[in-house]
Parts: C-alpha cells; sequence; structure tokens
C-alpha cells in the first residue's frame, strides 16, 4: 500500500518533470505596455484517443482566452485554466464525502493509532464519521494526524492550464503554447554622461525589463517590442486629453534605421538567450555612443498673467540631435534619460532626469533636468489697462538674473497669447513662434541682470 | 516492489539534478564588500523650502561603491550584496567590466521562511516530527507539493499531509537553495577571457535620503544686524550604512519622473493555515480576511520608507567640519570635507557655514484688499530683509531650508520665530518672515464708493447689451503701532485688473507690479492714509 502510493506521487512527479526537461523553448516578446506573448514549446506525450494534457509553468496571470495549441495529428476538445489551488483547507474541503486515515497519536506514550475515517462536513471545523460513529476532528485537542490519499485532479500548487484533447496517434510530438499574459513589461532607462568642457555626452542605453507574472521563464529567446499595441480592456480613449506639458521632442526626425520593424514598432531583440525570473529587474544594453554634440541653455516659462513675488529658477536644458549624423544615429524606444556630470574629484554626479517617448531617428531633443540655482526669472504683470470695453493693454517686466560668473542666454516664453494678441512695444525684438507663444532669448551678464518689458495688447 | 521504488526515486532525483544543473550555466561569484563609497544626497524635488522631515524622507542618494570581483574564465554571474534597500535598479551602472556587461538583475526575493518555502515547492523536503514523549524525532523525506495560500501540502511515504495540523511539533528540513540572499542583491552576468581580479564602481540612485539646511539666525540687540549660522541635516533610512564614504549633498531642483521603483519582497514567516478547526465548544464563526500575496508586497513597498522612522530617532550625530561647497552644472554641490560613516536609519548634521553681523532691516507690512465690508482689524507680519551680498557678509549660495531666528531677552536668548527659506542664490534680496505681530494693527475700510453709469450701452446681441459704469472708491486704511518706537510700515494694495489709484495722502510707489506705500508709523501711534481708486467694471443687461 504504502509503496504503491509512493510510486504513483513519483510517476506524477516524473511526467510533470519530462514535460519540463525535455526539449523546451521559450520565447517571450516583451511588450512596452505590460503585456508579454509567451510561446512555449515542449515536446508532449500523446497517447491514441481523448485524454487531458497539463501545462504547469505557465504565467500565474495568464490570459486563458488568449491561448492557443498548435501540435500534429491532435485535436482540441477544450482547454480549462485551474487557479483552484492547492491548500490544506482546499484538500479537506475536497475530502468531504471521502475515506481519510487518521493517526492519533497517545501523548502519555507516543503510540500510534490508525483508523479509516469518512470526512462529512468541513464548515467552520471537520466532522468526521468514524466506523459507526460522529466525531468532530481534534476536538479534545490531541494530536490527530490526517493522511489524504491522493491529491484532487483539479487542484494545483500554481495555475495550471489543462487541455483536453483527441490524439490522432499515440507518440512525442512537439507542442506549441503560446499565451498573452500580463506581469512583463520593459522600458528604456539611459544614462548620458555631458562633459562641460568640451559640451558632449556619452549616452548608453539600457533596456529594462520587469517580471511580476509569478513565474520565472527559463532560457527564455526575448524580444521586445518598442510600442504598446492597442487592448479592448483597459486601453485608453480619445475622450480624455491630458493637459499639455513641456514637449522634449523639438523637431521629430525623419531618418530611418536599421533596426528590425514589426508594423510601425521597433524590433529589439536580445543577443542571448536569459532566464527571466520571478520578482526580477533586468537590464541589457542597447546603445552605446560616445562624444555626440549637446547644448545646454536655460528656459523659463510663464504663463498669461503669471506674476511672481519673488524670483523663480529658469529650467536647466539640455539638448542634443539623435540623426545619424552629429547624433545618436538611432530610435530611442520611450523610457527615462538621467543626466551626469563629473565633480571638482572627477566622480560623476547625477544631475537630473527627465522622461522621454518613441523618439524617431534624427528628431532633436531639448530635455529640462531641473532648475539652474543661479539663473532666476522673475516676471511681473506692471500694469493692466483697459482701453475699450475688448481691448487691454498689459505691461510686463521680467527681471532674468545671472550668480554664474560667466553669461547665460534664457530662452523666455510668454504663453497664452491665444486670439489677435498683439506686442505693441517691447525693449528686445520677440519671435513668434506661435499664435499662443513669443519668445525672447535673452543674454543675461555674468553675475548680472536684465530687464526685459513688453507690452501686450489683447482682447481680454 | 521495492525494486520499483528505488528506480522511481533515483530517476527522480537524475532528472532533479539534471534541472539544477540548467539553471546553474554561469559560475556564480561574490563580490567583497565596498572598498570605496560615495554618497551623494539629494533634496526632495517637490520640497521648494523647509526642513526634512524624518519620518518620510522624500529625497535620494546616489550611492557609488568600488569593489573588488575575482572573476574566473568564460560567463559568471557576479553578485552585489548589501546594496541600498531604497535601490532603484533601472538606475544602475557599472563600470569597470573589460569583457563587457551581459545583463544586469536585481532579483527582489530576500531568505525569509516564506521565500524558502516558495523556493522548495515542487522539490524534495523532509518533514521533522518530534514525539513529545520520547523526545525523538522521526525523519520523513517527501515532496513539498504546494504554499499556496499560506497553508503547506506535503507528499511523503504515507500519503498527503498538511503541515502543522495534526498538533504535534512538525517542521520542515531544506535542501540548499540558491538565488536567495539575506540583503538586497544585484548580480550582473559577465564574460570574461581570463581569470583576473577587477576592480569595479557600481553606482546607482537610492531612495530614503534626503537632506535641508537648518539656519539659526541671531539678531543683535538693537535688532539691526544679525548671525547666521547653518547645519547641513542629511538623514538615510535605508536599513544599509555607508561607512567611511565620501559623503556630498546637492542643492537645487533636480528633475524626478515619478516612476514606479519595482518593490522588494521582504518575505513573511510560514504561515502553515490549516482546514478550519472549529471545535463542539467553539463561540461562532468571526469572518475574517485571509491575508494574501498583495498586502505582502505592500507592506514591501512601504516597509522601505514606513518602517524607519521609528528607529530613526534614536541617533543624531553632530560633527563639526565645514562642509566644501562647488559648481556641478547648475547646482551646487557641498562635499563633506573629509569621509564620514552614514549608517542606517541615521540622521547626521554637518556646518554649512557661520556668518555675522549681517546688517538687516526690519519692517512691518501688509497686504490690503478693500471691499465693501467692514474690515476687523488685523495684526502686520514683521519682515527682516536683507540682500546676499558679499558687503553684507554674505554673498554665499544659500540652500533651501528651515531658520529658526534667535533675538535676546533680558540677557537670555529665545526663539523669536521659525519659517522656511527658499534657494537664495548670491546678489538676490530675500525675506525671513518673523509672523504676525499683535502690536501693529492694520483696519481698512471704504469711506465712500460712487458709480457713474453715464458710460453708454454696447449691445452684444438683440435683447442684451453690456453697459459698462466707472466705479470710484475713496479707501482708508489706518495702520496703529503699540510699540515704544517708530517702525517703518509698507501697506501694499491688491487691485483688480484696470484699477488704478487716483490720489492719495501719502507717497504712493509700486513694487512687483503692485500699488506700495512705504511710511513711518511713529511710536505709540496711529497714521490713517486715504487714497482713491478708479476702475471701470461691466455688467450685462436685458435692454428691450
Amino acid at each position: 500500500m504504502r509503496v504503491r502510493l509512493l510510486c504513483i506521487g513519483c510517476a506524477a512527479w516524473l511526467v510533470v518533470g519530462s514535460a519540463w526537461a525535455a526539449e523546451r523553448a521559450l520565447s517571450v516578446t516583451i511588450y512596452a505596455d505590460n503585456l508579454a506573448l509567451v510561446q512555449d514549446r515542449r515536446d508532449i506525450d500523446v497517447k491514441e484517443g481523448r485524454q487531458r494534457i497539463e501545462f504547469t509553468e505557465v504565467s500565474g496571470q495568464i490570459r486563458p482566452e488568449t491561448v492557443s495549441l498548435a501540435a500534429a495529428d491532435i485535436s482540441i476538445i477544450e482547454q480549462n485554466f485551474d487557479f483552484d489551488l492547492l491548500t490544506p483547507a482546499k484538500l479537506m474541503e475536497k475530502a468531504v464525502g471521502q475515506e481519510i486515515t487518521i493517526v492519533r497519536v497517545n501523548p502519555a506514550t507516543g503510540a500510534e493509532t490508525r483508523e479509516q475515517a469518512q470526512v462529512l462536513a468541513t464548515n467552520g471545523g471537520v466532522v468526521l464519521k468514524i466506523g459507526q460513529r460522529i466525531e468532530v476532528l481534534r476536538d479534545d485537542g490531541l494530536p490527530v494526524r490526517v493522511i489524504f490519499s491522493k491529491v484532487p485532479d483539479n487542484l494545483r500548487a500554481r495555475p495550471t492550464l489543462s487541455v483536453s484533447i483527441i490524439g490522432a496517434r499515440a507518440g512525442t510530438r512537439r507542442a506549441t503554447l503560446s499565451y498573452l499574459t500580463p506581469g512583463l513589461g520593459w522600458k528604456a532607462d539611459y544614462v548620458a554622461l555631458y562633459n562641460e568642457s568640451d559640451s558632449k555626452i556619452d549616452v548608453q542605453g539600457w533596456v529594462t525589463l520587469t517580471n511580476s507574472s509569478g513565474t520565472t521563464y527559463d532560457n527564455a529567446q526575448t524580444l521586445l517590442v518598442a510600442g504598446s499595441p492597442s487592448q479592448v480592456d483597459g486601453g485608453s480613449t480619445n475622450n480624455y486629453r491630458p493637459p499639455p506639458r513641456r514637449s522634449n521632442l523639438q523637431t521629430p526626425g525623419t531618418e530611418s534605421g536599421n533596426r528590425e520593424r514589426l508594423g510601425d514598432y521597433y524590433l529589439y531583440p536580445l543577443g542571448e538567450r536569459t532566464t527571466i525570473a520571478n520578482l526580477q529587474t533586468k537590464q541589457v544594453s542597447f546603445l552605446d555612443v560616445h562624444g555626440v554634440p549637446a547644448e545646454h541653455g536655460y528656459e523659463f516659462r510663464n504663463r498669461w498673467l503669471g506674476t511672481a513675488e519673488m524670483p523663480v529658477s529658469a529650467k536647466s536644458i539640455y539638448s542634443f540631435s539623435t540623426s545619424a549624423h552629429a547624433g545618436l544615429g538611432d530610435q530611442l524606444p520611450a523610457g527615462v534619460l538621467r543626466f551626469y556630470m563629473r565633480d571638482k574629484r572627477g566622480d560623476p554626479q547625477f544631475i537630473g532626469e527627465s522622461r522621454i517617448d518613441h523618439t524617431p531617428m534624427g528628431s532633436t531633443l531639448s530635455l529640462a533636468t531641473g532648475d539652474a540655482f543661479d539663473v532666476k526669472v522673475q516676471a511681473v504683470v506692471e500694469k493692466r489697462t483697459r482701453i475699450a470695453t475688448f481691448d487691454w493693454q498689459t505691461d510686463m517686466r521680467y527681471e532674468l538674473t545671472n550668480a554664474l560668473p560667466r553669461s547665460v542666454v534664457v530662452k523666455l516664453r510668454q504663453e497664452g497669447l491665444w486670439g489677435d494678441s498683439s506686442i505693441k512695444a517691447e525693449s528686445q525684438k520677440s519671435v513668434r513662434s506661435s499664435a499662443e507663444v513669443a519668445e525672447w532669448a535673452v543674454t543675461v551678464p555674468a553675475n548680472g541682470k536684465t530687464t526685459l518689458t513688453a507690452s501686450f495688447e489683447t482682447r481680454y | 516492489m521495492r525494486a520499483t521504488l528505488s528506480v522511481c526515486a533515483m530517476l527522480g532525483l537524475a532528472i532533479g539534478a539534471a534541472l539544477q544543473m540548467a539553471s546553474v550555466h554561469a559560475a556564480e561569484i561574490l563580490a567583497e564588500p565596498p572598498s570605496d563609497l560615495i554618497v551623494t544626497v539629494y533634496r526632495a524635488p517637490y520640497r521648494s523650502s523647509g526642513s526634512i522631515n524624518l519620518n518620510y524622507l522624500g529625497g535620494f542618494a546616489l550611492v557609488t561603491e568600488t569593489r573588488t570581483v575575482r572573476l574566473p574564465t568564460g560567463t559568471s554571474r557576479v553578485r552585489f550584496e548589501g546594496v541600498a534597500d531604497g535601490i532603484e535598479p533601472a538606475s544602475v551602472i557599472i563600470t569597470g567590466f573589460a569583457g563587457g556587461v551581459i545583463e544586469k538583475n536585481r532579483d527582489a526575493g530576500l531568505l525569509s521562511p516564506s521565500a524558502l518555502i516558495a523556493s522548495t515547492s515542487g522539490k524534495p523536503v523532509e518533514l521533522l516530527r518530534t514525539n513529545r514523549k520520547t523526545g525523538k524525532t522521526e525523519r520523513m523525506s517527501g515532496t513539498l507539493l504546494s504554499d499556496a495560500g499560506g497553508g503547506v501540502v506535503l507528499e511523503t511515504g504515507q500519503g498527503i499531509e498538511a503541515l502543522r495540523c495534526s498538533g504535534l511539533p512538525e517542521t520542515l528540513s531544506f535542501e540548499p537553495v540558491s538565488g536567495l540572499s539575506a540583503r538586497p542583491t544585484l548580480s550582473v552576468e559577465v564574460r570574461s577571457p581570463s581569470a583576473q581580479t577587477k576592480q569595479v564602481t557600481l553606482s546607482y540612485l537610492s531612495r530614503g535620503f534626503d537632506w535641508a539646511a537648518d539656519y539659526t539666525a541671531t539678531l543683535s540687540e538693537d535688532g539691526k544686524s544679525f548671525d547666521l549660522g547653518a547645519w547641513v541635516t542629511l538623514a538615510n533610512s535605508n536599513g544599509v550604512g555607508f561607512p567611511s564614504a565620501h559623503t556630498q549633498v546637492v542643492a537645487g531642483r533636480v528633475n524626478r519622473e515619478n516612476g514606479e521603483v519595482e518593490p522588494i519582497d521582504i518575505g513573511g514567516p510560514v504561515l502553515a493555515q490549516c482546514w478550519p478547526r472549529g471545535s463542539t465548544s467553539d463561540a461562532p464563526m468571526i469572518l475574517r480576511f485571509e491575508r494574501s500575496r498583495d498586502f505582502d508586497s505592500m507592506k514591501a513597498i512601504a516597509g522601505i520608507s514606513a518602517a524607519a522612522p521609528a528607529m530613526l530617532q534614536e541617533s543624531v550625530v553632530v560633527t563639526a567640519q565645514k562642509v566644501a561647497q562647488e559648481q556641478l552644472g547648475d547646482l551646487k554641490l557641498y562635499r563633506v570635507p573629509e569621509r564620514t560613516t552614514l549608517a542606517g536609519r541615521q540622521s547626521k548634521q554637518v556646518r554649512l557655514m557661520d556668518r555675522s553681523s549681517i546688517p538687516v532691516n526690519t519692517v512691518y507690512g501688509a497686504d490690503v484688499e478693500v471691499d465693501e465690508d467692514d474690515a476687523a482689524a488685523t495684526p502686520a507680519h514683521r519682515l527682516l530683509r536683507t540682500k546676499n551680498t558679499a558687503a553684507n557678509h554674505l554673498g554665499l549660495p544659500l540652500p533651501s531650508g528651515s531658520v529658526a531666528v534667535f533675538g535676546a531677552a533680558g540677557g537670555r536668548r529665545l526663539l523669536e520665530h521659525e519659517s522656511n527659506l527658499r534657494d537664495i542664490a548670491v546678489d538676490e534680496e530675500f525675506e525671513i518672515n518673523m509672523g504676525e505681530s499683535p502690536d501693529v494693527q492694520v483696519t481698512a475700510n471704504q469711506e465712500k464708493v460712487s458709480i457713474d453709469p453715464a458710460q453708454g450701452l454696447l449691445p452684444l446681441v438683440p435683447g442684451v447689451s453690456l453697459r459698462s459704469a466707472k466705479l470710484s472708491a475713496a479707501n482708508r486704511v489706518a495702520i496703529s503701532n503699540a510699540r515704544a518706537s517708530g517702525i517703518e510700515f509698507e501697506l501694499r494694495l491688491r487691485l483688480e485688473a484696470g484699477a488704478r489709484v487716483v490720489r492719495a495722502d501719502h507717497a504712493l510707489s509700486t513694487k512687483n507690479g503692485r500699488p506700495l506705500f512705504r511710511l513711518k508709523v511713529p511710536a505709540n501711534n496711529t497714521v490713517t492714509i486715504r487714497y482713491q481708486i478708479e476702475h471701470t467694471g461691466d455688467r450685462i443687461l436685458r435692454t428691450p
């Protein structure tokens, strides 16, 4: 009896083990938006006729409706995703009406007494029928071991996919299981080291892969897709427009690279097979460029009628090109770019980060890394005069200060000029980059200040 | 029968061994502890002024570690143990490997009882059962079938059993596991053409740090100057300490994108939940929420920042060396001159500056917006105003923080007020707000309002017109001074767009685009300002 039981367990383990250890090839395609396509190729043993095949080690967050199984000479009857987990409570619940073995241990002598019992109910406590008597399990608090003869069919340690098939012939064959799963995602992370003396940056790009799907993918061939295929559920609609933020992309590029594409997405295959462990963050390099020319400048945006009681720091801006000529020479998948700069001792120090979207090759990026300590702007509404009912004159004064020992140029933008607003007078010529924005490039001398005034005529 | 059994067991073992081999394809190397450490602390990006909050450190740090690694030939997995708990894995930079880094990993699973069980699921394990009477321990080998839902199910030679449901002393004995480490660990897969010893630099951003400047200003007896001293207060809420590190702090706001940091699974105890164990003498069952995995990971996220504070206050180290300032791009870097130890869950103070006899102007001020309502008297604010110049014994960047102003009364030093200070660049004027002064009260009233409707009608659409009317208001502001000395006073007006002051009995100037009266209020006296404002208002009317 005892030997037979062990062998059943052992055989079950062997079956599972063999499906796993035999020729198994995993390939994982990860999209940028927490979605992955897993293709799992295994050798399965198929008998002739109707049978059930189990696939363990699938993603814990598998979307069962996306599962497809392909193998020669089989036809699929149905597929089930069992997520009833094997716990002691479930084990007892499934044993209701069945026989279990109880082993009573005598607390005085340590002697064991075995009895067969039938489980009647498990509501709140376990009620057993032993012979013709009814007892509550461990009602007296004395030790009683409970031994079950087998694990019920659909209780699993991990969520398991089972497929009922009809085999046309017996034999081992190659099966490919593919499914979509959330819990796997990736983004790009960039490291840019800015060299102040020659205004150049070195940029490294890493793909950062995260796995919270509950499963480890061993030795998987991994492909990353820079793009988010629209998903039916949870997909965004265009009804809501997020508030406008500072655009990092100054001019979109028009160059094509030699990276592999899928539709409009770029593909980033990892060079080697890799193991993506559960709860792991993994980084693999995809870009390493040195000595790209970069520009450092300052920018200040003032909203319409923005007036300040005290000076506000200008933004520190770094801009560079992703062109093949004098640039990074690559498409950049969306991610965060972190800027570093060497301090007086030569150690790289972090100076800020900025998020970029999927950026085509040949673009010009202009990224804000933070606020400048020494370059500040105070915008003041000096006077608002009503000329007529729908005609206002607004006198603005901008005080730009620079506590750096070198002169700087601040790109000053006055926003909110929609309509037929015009500039009546200004102390320096502006550029109207759009109907909305007037822009000045203001030079502020070393340890000095510059005052800019402008008078706007508006309809409100 | 017995033969079948042993063949089964052997096959199982062989497969188990094969699996072990497959998963360990690279040699596992442990990097030595850091031989050199650089820690640069940044302030919370959203805080423009004020001091740090030890209960929640919203800043971060750049940690740079130098470690020695002994590499064999070929591919190896180098483990860096003991990195900061708040590490942002995406920010890791590793330099110094000649053959190049194949991949970088951070495993969130730490060695804990629950992680041990989770990693043994489906694998052989030994069940230990001790007889209370005889003290004898029985060892039973079996397989751990499941650890789902906090309960443990085993298969032994006797059948299927659940852990710790029998009332007997039971525990598990595990085979050695790999891949679980006691402390947060980063691993790197590298390829080396030959066996060699390498100095490697590892740098990363980590949460759970913050710093601010804490100023103390001591006013002179006459109130015409003050001495300004400041500490840099920096704190680390990570469990990991940084012994003998080059330490810097950086002032200025740096951009941070609010990405999530993948949480560390700090693990938990073995729950070994059983089947319902109610007995005939139990009280009615109380429904209870089960502890789920999600809660655990939430706790893990919170654990990094929130579990820390209770222990944070334990040690506050005060040292007396002064930091050296240098320019870092558009930021200010302050270097602690000597190596210092920034221990886990510690706050530390280093001297930032000491300047004396800074001339200061004391000004009382009030913002007034006069409306139709009869206003009650409101106290004026007292401001200490000075300029950050070398002539004023300052002329150095002042990083943001809090300032405590002390004054002298009867030979005793007393705290007068505490307020926040923003980042102040060289040559910038700044004010320290000293709070409300009940001795100086401001009462503002409208004396007379007249509306002149003779401004015409502007038809908008048939039946609706816009009527403009000129409003003229005479206002009165009384400033009373109960102090025994005269004061300087600034009354700032807040006017509607298009409104202007047409007449006033005191000299009018402007500051920051707003009308301002500057005047002196003698001791124990009241001064009244009268002024008239004019402004054109619109009203939409129905016209027949």
